[in-house]
């Protein structure tokens, strides 16, 4: 079950900052959740069978050529060079 | 109908400008008690309408969607369109390139009309986790229109549009299209481009059409579909025939689906396997083992990729307007994020603590499994039936406000729908019938790629029972 | 002495490829305006999809085999997850072999010298992220990052090794030879800059392990593992625990200092990379691709060794300058004279490069072609002209590019041998050394002078065998 601190914790590896409300209301509707998927433990452990449900060939892979995009994907936030303005690191 | 709209306009009944018009009319008219819409580009609209009307006087190729107006769920990228996910955190955010099925549709005449309100993200069932308004059903606008395709499935039930695209990654197109009283297809796992769908659960989601009817739903099929070298997951595979070819169907009903279910839902849904039983089709029920593991494991994967793919909402590249200013890199995403809404926020917290160290094999790992194994039971399944049909949903739509409070209430009406997704095969949900005014749908899965054989049984019950396909007053 | 454990962990840019690893763009980023060599998907722009690039799998798979790794039948990808301003999706696209094989290769070894192999742990691909440039404290400034994209994106390949060193100096050996491969291979070109770079961990004993990042270039790689190692024998010797951490390397100060905690407590949540199935190579794929790959350096010397009958030393010297072994075989492909090629090559050629320069293109920037090397090959050999003639036109060749030929007919330089122009000449030399001659005829040394004065006058070209036989003979005769 999800304490206040692990709450916080896992709020701090999403980078998602919680309102006192939510730090009030999240642990009870988050344990209810996971009690819900804990079932899942019961499920028997099947060795044999395949995990991934999707494959693709490597012959269908992309070639390695150039092309040059067409728009310009990040207008915000630049600055005269070019470079995205970002906020300070330490 | 847009096939309807199609040759009246090439029959010269109406022009383009003149249906557009009318559809601006409508939602005018109505949007302001529904509220569908997060974005409408009238201009863009009447400016496409204007082009088709021109090309017809020319006599010149049009392309077979020419004057269907389609409204976009707001988590698909669209040039130069604001494209939300009905977040804060992208309230300003316009792409710079069309997602696949855009452009497939731009190249056979359609008109873009605008974007369709969701649940943040796609994460919910209701529309009620829209972070700028909730949708109202149109059947009765004190209730919900489903989720998270709502906006898609109201517009399409009220006459604000030709036909909608929604997205589907636990039962998104089907919910809104059970509710709203229309048919909505998730198409089998791989059979339309994802490029420029917002991601909420990569490995789960499809986009696929809400429409008033089968041959609708089966014309855009046809358009959107199709392997796409902007998406590794995406696969050929062949266009889905119009008219009914494949004759007697074996179906099946699944037991728990069924037995889980309110009495009017129940009672509807044996109703209208009856009614297959009249045309010919045979009629079983089956049992799935492993069904109470489905849930379960949808929520396990799906919050883990969401987890991962919401990260990258950081506001640097684009987003809202946030200064840089006052904050250090680390404080400054915090606070970008501390936008997302409630939902979205648990669903993330989930996620996260599912892939942290140490649980990955309680919960993801078994969840994957779970998948597999399902995936396997239902194909054995299908190599004895064509069809699995049940209640697409379990309730009845209810009023807004009802579950809101209790989000682990909300999360169980997902319960008939998940098991497409996790399997990843097609699935279809057709009107067929009312309870107090209310609309029930009837889901129908098949085999992988076997989208033909959905359409083929949903013709044949559409011509049999003949539903209502939107209300009359709103 | 075994006391010291050392593994490593590099990064090697596939500059060999033309786009990045997930997406269309350029891969050569360098000297770029900011931010202009970018595409919707490199950039993370929502509702993109990674799309790997096929040759990337194929340079990769070939650094598997180079460093005897077992290749996989199926290979996956799955995300590292964490937040940084200069990764445009706040997570990696990489590979994980925790929950089972997924990567490029595993299990390798790699041969250092005769004695002793090095356990490869694993080989990986992964994209590169941005980069992030501190602006300068000015005065409208506010201290801001500032980020580049124009590097995200690009295709990494990253070798593990196990903790399977014990001095630096095996170190350095092993990054040479490192290098010296992935140029025959022709995947990374290590010179560019930032192109190749190592991570270090040391660990006492067997004790904890103390990873070392940050580290610029491979010349700081010997300096700080001594460091490292300095620091922790001191701290063993007096009983100090060693701690599990994660130091940086400061390149100014040459420390290790600790790193800020916040970067330890990374919970990457790795999870199987939904956008990129599982991507069936088959059991073909390596013997296909052994097939076309460049050969490996100590094949290619074995094959120097057996085929050209070099001897070991000329080998060595021809393997570790590709450009040069390259050169070497379009030179015997026209003639077939490998050991005098070598030869001309290496003892003549080579000595006119620029040492300060460093130039990779000293081949191209001199003029000189295969077919020049292998005319000159056939005029010494046809003693047409002599080694030291050879020398002198090599020279001339390299500023000009003219062809043998054309300068052995402007400057007249021919062999001389025959011997009525040998004799005048030798009488001249007589004539003028009269005193030398005399030397002579008691000390054979001071043949070696005549001969010497002979050789000088006719410029190298006299030929040196039948002037000393004729100076000899005339000597005898005169004694008569």
């Amino acid at each position: 079950m999800i304490s206040i601190e692990e709450l916080k914790y896992l709020a701090e590896i999403s980078k998602i900052n919680l309102t006192e409300d939510e730090i009030d209301k999240f642990p009870s509707q988050l344990n209810k959740t996971i009690e819900y998927i804990d079932i899942l433990e019961n499920l028997d452990s099947d060795e044999s069978i395949a995990l991934d449900l999707y494959e693709i060939n490597f012959d269908e892979l992309r070639n390695d050529i150039v092309k040059k995009s067409d728009g310009q994907p990040i207008i915000k936030n630049l600055t005269e060079e070019g470079f995205l303005r970002g906020p300070k690191m330490k | 109908m847009a096939y309807e709209v199609v040759e009246g306009i090439k029959d010269q009944q109406f022009t383009a400008e003149q249906y557009v018009d009318s559809i601006i009319k409508r939602i005018e008219d109505v949007d302001s008690k529904i509220r569908s819409f997060i974005t409408v580009d009238t201009e863009g609209a009447l400016s496409s309408a204007k082009i088709i009307d021109r090309k017809i006087k020319e006599k010149e190729e049009m392309g077979s969607l020419a004057g269907v107006t389609i409204g976009i769920k707001d988590n698909i990228s669209t040039k130069g369109i604001r494209t939300t996910c009905a977040s804060k955190i992208l309230e300003g955010y316009v792409p710079s390139y069309d997602a696949t099925v855009i452009t497939k549709l731009k190249q056979n005449g359609a008109i873009i009309l605008g974007k369709l309100n969701l649940d943040e993200f796609g994460m919910g069932s209701t529309t009620e986790y829209s972070s700028f308004h909730s949708t109202h059903n149109p059947w009765n606008l004190d209730y919900v229109p489903g989720g998270s395709s709502g906006g898609s499935g109201a517009a399409v039930a009220a006459g604000e549009c030709t036909v909608s695209l929604g997205s589907d990654t636990g039962g998104s197109i089907r919910c809104p299209a059970s509710f709203c009283s229309v048919v909505g297809l998730k198409p089998t796992y791989g059979k339309v481009s994802r490029y420029g769908l917002i991601s909420y659960a990569n490995s789960l989601e499809q986009i696929g059409p809400i429409c008033k009817s089968v041959k609708d739903a089966a014309i855009i099929m046809n358009i959107i579909s199709g392997k796409d070298m902007m998406d590794n997951t995406s696969m050929n595979s062949t266009p889905i025939g119009i008219h009914s070819k494949l004759g007697k169907l074996n179906i099946a009903i699944i037991k728990e689906l069924i037995n889980g279910s309110d009495n009017d839902v129940t009672r509807t849904v044996y109703s209208a396997s009856e009614k297959f039983r009249d045309i010919g089709y045979s009629c079983d029920e089956v049992s799935i083992k492993n069904v109470d593991y489905a849930l379960p494991s949808y929520y396990t994967l799906a919050s883990a990729e969401a987890c991962s793919n919401l990260a990258r909402y950081d506001n640097l590249r684009y987003g809202y307007d946030f200064p840089i200013e006052e904050y250090k890199w680390d404080a400054y995403f915090n606070n970008v994020r501390k936008n997302f809404g409630q939902e979205v926020k648990r669903r993330i917290l989930i996620g996260s603590y599912v892939l942290s160290s140490g649980y990955y094999g309680k919960y993801y790992l078994k969840a994957k499994m779970l998948r597999s194994l399902l995936k396997s039971e239902l194909l054995k399944l299908f190599k004895k039936y064509d069809l699995l049909i049940g209640p697409t949903m379990p309730i009845l739509p209810f009023k807004i406000g009802e579950k809101i409070e209790d989000p682990f209430k909300m999360y169980l009406i997902d319960i008939n729908t998940v098991l497409a997704n996790l399997a990843g095969i097609p699935a279809i949900s057709i009107p067929v019938g009312f309870s107090d005014g209310l609309p029930i749908g009837l889901q129908i899965m098949a085999a992988p790629f076997q989208e033909q054989k959905l359409i083929d049984a949903s013709l044949a019950l559409e011509d049999i029972i003949d539903i209502q396909r939107g209300p009359n007053t709103i | 002495m075994n006391l010291v454990m050392i593994g490593l962990e590099i990064h090697a840019q596939i500059t060999a490829l033309k786009s990045k690893l997930f997406c269309s763009c350029y891969c050569n980023y360098r000297d770029l305006r900011p931010n202009t060599n970018i595409c919707e998907i490199c950039s993370g722009l929502p509702g993109t999809l990674p799309l790997i690039n096929k040759k990337a799998i194929e340079y990769a798979t070939m650094t598997s085999v180079a460093l005897g790794c077992k290749v996989p039948d199926k290979i996956m990808f799955y995300r590292k997850n964490y937040f940084y301003p200069d990764l445009p999706k706040n997570f990696q696209i990489t590979q994980y072999n925790v929950y089972g094989l997924s990567s490029i290769g595993a299990d390798g070894l790699f041969e250092l010298d005769d004695s002793k192999k090095i356990r490869i742990t694993r080989v990986q691909l992964e994209e590169d992220p941005g980069r992030i440039v501190y602006s300068d404290e000015g005065m409208n400034v506010r201290n801001s990052a500032l980020v580049d994209y124009n590097r995200a994106g690009a295709a990494l390949i990253e070798i593990v090794t196990e903790p399977d060193f014990n001095d630096p100096k095996e170190v350095r050996l092993f990054l040479n030879k490192l290098t010296l491969t992935l140029e025959h291979i022709g995947v990374c070109d290590t010179l560019l800059e930032g192109a190749i770079r190592c991570d270090v961990n040391v660990s006492m004993k067997g004790g904890n392990k103390v990873e070392i990042k940050n580290i610029n270039s491979f010349k700081e790689v010997e300096k700080a593992i001594n460091y490292e190692v300095t620091r922790q024998t001191n701290m063993y010797n007096r009983n100090l625990k060693i701690e599990n951490e994660t130091r940086h390397w400061d390149d100014r100060k040459k420390i290790t200092f600790k790193a800020r905690s916040k970067e330890e407590e990374h919970d990457y949540r790795y999870f199987p990379e939904p956008d990129i199935p599982v991507i069936v190579l088959g059991n073909n794929f390596v013997s296909n691709l052994r097939g076309y790959m460049p050969e490996l350096p100590n094949e290619r010397f074995t094959r120097y060794l057996s085929k050209y009958k070099l001897t070991e030393h000329t080998s060595n010297i021809l393997i570790n300058d590709k450009k040069l072994a390259d050169f070497f075989e379009s030179c015997v492909k026209i003639y077939f004279s490998p050991v005098e090629i070598a030869n001309v090559l290496i003892t003549d050629l080579k000595s006119f490069i620029d040492k300060d320069s460093e130039s990779t293109d000293y081949l191209n920037n001199m003029k000189v072609t295969p077919e020049h090397i292998a005319e000159l090959v056939k005029l010494i050999e046809g003693n047409k002209i002599s080694r030291i003639t050879a020398k002198d036109i090599l020279i001339k060749i390299a500023e000009s590019g003219v062809s043998p030929a054309e300068i052995l007919n402007s400057t007249n330089s021919f062999k001389i041998d025959d011997e009525k122009t040998l004799k005048d000449t030798i009488d001249k030399i007589f004539d003028s050394e009269p005193s030398a001659v005399n030397d002579a005829r008691n000390n054979p040394e001071a043949i070696n002078f005549l001969l010497g004065k002979v050789m000088k006058f006719t410029k190298g070209r006299a030929d040196p065998k039948i002037a000393a036989d004729l100076i000899e003979g005339k000597l005898r005769k005169s004694e008569k």
